[in-house]
């Protein structure tokens, strides 16, 4: 009975006659809720020091993903959890087992609610560190109390259906490629910092459209008109996120292609499992991060435009400024 | 746990007793449930912790008991779990008895019954928009703020770490008076339409001031529901007779329902007919009742 998907977090069974109208107005009415609070991501911005520790925590969840073979939707929902936490009361201190111990409770209360087995032994033999159960449990009611138990959160996956239906062409298997390659842009983006500021509904509407611009070029303007004209959409959020998720598209493969203009950003978003398998590029990055901040102050965010081949995104991304 | 008062037990919930409570530092009022819940080596139990998030979810709206926090004290280095929910004065059963009973016996105003029918459909609907099914909805379960016209639904959510079937904590049977007939059929698919019967029972009984189905057994309310509505045939109902715990039945026919609800205007009881059909393919939805025409005449706009 109380299943929780993070495709369709307001219902507890599959089998129950929903009514989407509804549940798509309470989902943008709750979305906010469970993503940082704004003032977090202020502070995030003034103090460097809380980058890094916001980094360490999250990256030793990412790693977990790959080397103890997490599913991936946990992570993310640990992942939700830990940056909501972090928000509301602070990083505790900086000690590095505090850190830990953060990870290893958000990757714990994730996996029961997502009724997944998941061994903290191994994530912990992993960390080098291992707590006793009831340290962890009090970690746990600690992160209970300070989420308020509000532990069915809203991520982007549960918009993913509906910004999939604005797509015209009724086409399933692209459908469900450009949901595939969607939901991978979601992971990826997690470990960019600054997607955080946006609410879920926007990453997942930047995410589907950078997926639609890479698959099915023809059919993104429509797509992108589409979406930019339904009513709980904020253009301006919308086009800067989709600058955000552009520079994530190209994390993958981009840094080849393109000499990019800010390379210290590329550092702060490859928070993959590449980089952090490698002690000697791990500590490179860390030289750089205190010029992150700097650098985005500084630097203005080099625009989808100065990496876009296709000509249609920029036009159309200008035209929606100007409207 | 020290930032409350506890004032005084108000109950004995399915899953546990309840207190009134004070906080220390707000004077705020708040219903405290004690939850048997212990943790074990694993931590927070899964089934609690997503029994309580999907709580937190539900209680999100109006029409349903707010949780407020999650207390935990350690009692012999194991922590228990309290839940704290919003307090509200009396539940429908004392209010329906007070106007039964005491100084001053009288119906319930027309438009109260109204409007707390409304209430109790909106808050279904959203547990029923949410895949969630109460199960055991009854006048005690129903929280009202008798100044402000308030109903809200409590008691919601807590499936299997919380409630025992047929018997509570405390051995107390658990009322079988608004138990729909393919749950005492020993059905085990049921549905929506679970809620939506206990919801006609508790209608008719807004309206006569006592219990429409009073049964002492599984059996006894079988055949108190069957003296009214007529023993139920495989035509009205199809595949009834092969639930579990069909048996041959005394044969009766339906009687007028106007008979037990005789104050009751024809739009309401057209109302409470759909509410009490046997298939439950063909009961009304919450949804669909919030439309019915015995609301035209309530100002909608104050919920």
């Amino acid at each position: 009975m109380e299943d929780f998907d993070l495709e369709n977090p307001l219902t507890s069974s599959k089998s129950q006659e929903q009514d989407q109208t509804d549940m798509i107005s309470e989902l943008f009415a709750s979305e906010s809720d469970h993503m940082p609070s704004e003032s977090h991501f202020q502070s995030l911005k003034s103090q460097h020091s809380l980058v890094s520790l916001q980094r360490d925590a999250t990256s030793s969840i990412v790693k977990a993903r790959f080397s103890c073979n997490i599913d991936p939707f946990v992570a993310y929902l640990a992942m939700n959890y830990l940056n909501r936490f972090v928000s509301r009361r602070g990083m505790l201190s900086a000690k590095p087992w505090i850190l830990k111990l953060l990870s290893v409770s958000c990757l714990s209360l994730a996996a029961k609610m997502m009724k997944t087995s998941l061994s903290l032994t191994d994530f912990q033999m992993e960390e080098g560190i291992i707590f006793d159960s009831q340290t962890i449990q009090r970690m746990e009611l600690l992160i209970l109390g300070a989420l308020n138990w509000r532990m069915r959160s809203i991520t982007p996956f549960a918009f993913l259906h509906f910004f999939l239906c604005f797509f015209e062409r009724n086409d399933p298997p692209l459908k469900q490629s450009l949901k595939a390659r969607a939901t991978d842009l979601i992971f990826k983006a997690q470990n960019e910092i600054k997607i955080l500021k946006y609410k879920p509904s926007i990453v997942t509407a930047s995410a589907l459209l950078s997926a639609s611009h890479e698959l099915s070029p023809m059919q993104f303007p429509c797509f992108l008109q589409a979406i930019s004209s339904c009513p709980y959409i904020n253009k301006e959020e919308l086009l800067d996120c989709c600058n955000l998720m552009q520079d994530v598209v190209m994390d993958g493969y981009g840094s080849i292609v393109f000499d990019r203009a800010s390379s210290s950003d590329k550092a702060v978003s490859a928070l993959d499992c590449d980089f952090l398998t490698s002690e000697s590029e791990n500590t490179n990055n860390m030289s750089s991060r205190s010029d992150i901040i700097r650098s985005e102050a500084e630097i203005k965010r080099p625009k989808l435009s100065d990496f876009c081949c296709n000509e249609t995104f920029h036009q159309l991304s200008q035209q929606m400024q100007r409207c | 746990m020290e930032k409350y008062e506890k004032l005084e037990k108000v109950g004995e919930g399915t899953y546990g007793k309840v207190y009134k409570a004070q906080d220390k530092t707000t004077g705020q009022l708040v219903a405290l449930k004690k939850t048997r819940l212990e943790m074990d080596e694993e931590g927070i139990p899964p089934t609690a912790l997503r029994e309580v998030s999907l709580l937190q979810m539900l209680s999100q709206s109006i029409y349903v008991v707010r949780l407020l926090c999650v207390e935990h004290v350690d009692k012999n280095g194991k922590p228990l779990l309290y839940l704290v929910f919003e307090y509200l004065d009396t539940d429908l059963k004392k209010f329906i008895d007070s106007h039964r009973r005491g100084p001053n016996p009288r119906p319930l105003p027309v438009s109260v019954i109204q409007s707390f029918l409304y209430q109790l459909c909106k808050g279904v609907a959203h547990c029923h928009s949410h895949g969630v099914l109460h199960r055991d909805l009854k006048p005690q379960n129903l929280l009202v703020d008798k100044e402000k016209g308030i109903l809200k639904i409590a008691d919601l959510g807590l499936g299997r770490a919380f409630t025992i079937p047929l018997k509570s904590y405390t051995h107390e049977i658990v009322t079988l008076w608004y138990r729909a007939p393919e749950v005492l059929l020993g059905s085990t698919h049921y549905s929506t339409g679970v809620d939506m019967w206990s919801v006609g029972c508790i209608f008719a009984e807004m309206v006569r001031r006592q219990a429409l189905f009073a049964g002492d057994s599984e059996l006894q309310q079988l055949l108190h529901i069957f003296r009214l509505l007529g023993t139920p045939t495989e035509e009205q109902w199809p595949g009834v007779k092969s639930l579990r715990d069909w048996h041959e039945y005394p044969q009766w026919k339906p009687q007028s329902l106007q008979r037990a609800v005789p104050s009751l205007e024809p739009e309401g009881l057209d109302l409470l007919s759909r509410m009490l059909q046997y298939d439950p393919a063909n009961r009304i939805s919450a949804k669909a009742a919030l439309e019915h025409p015995y609301f035209d005449t309530l100002d909608k706009s104050q919920f």
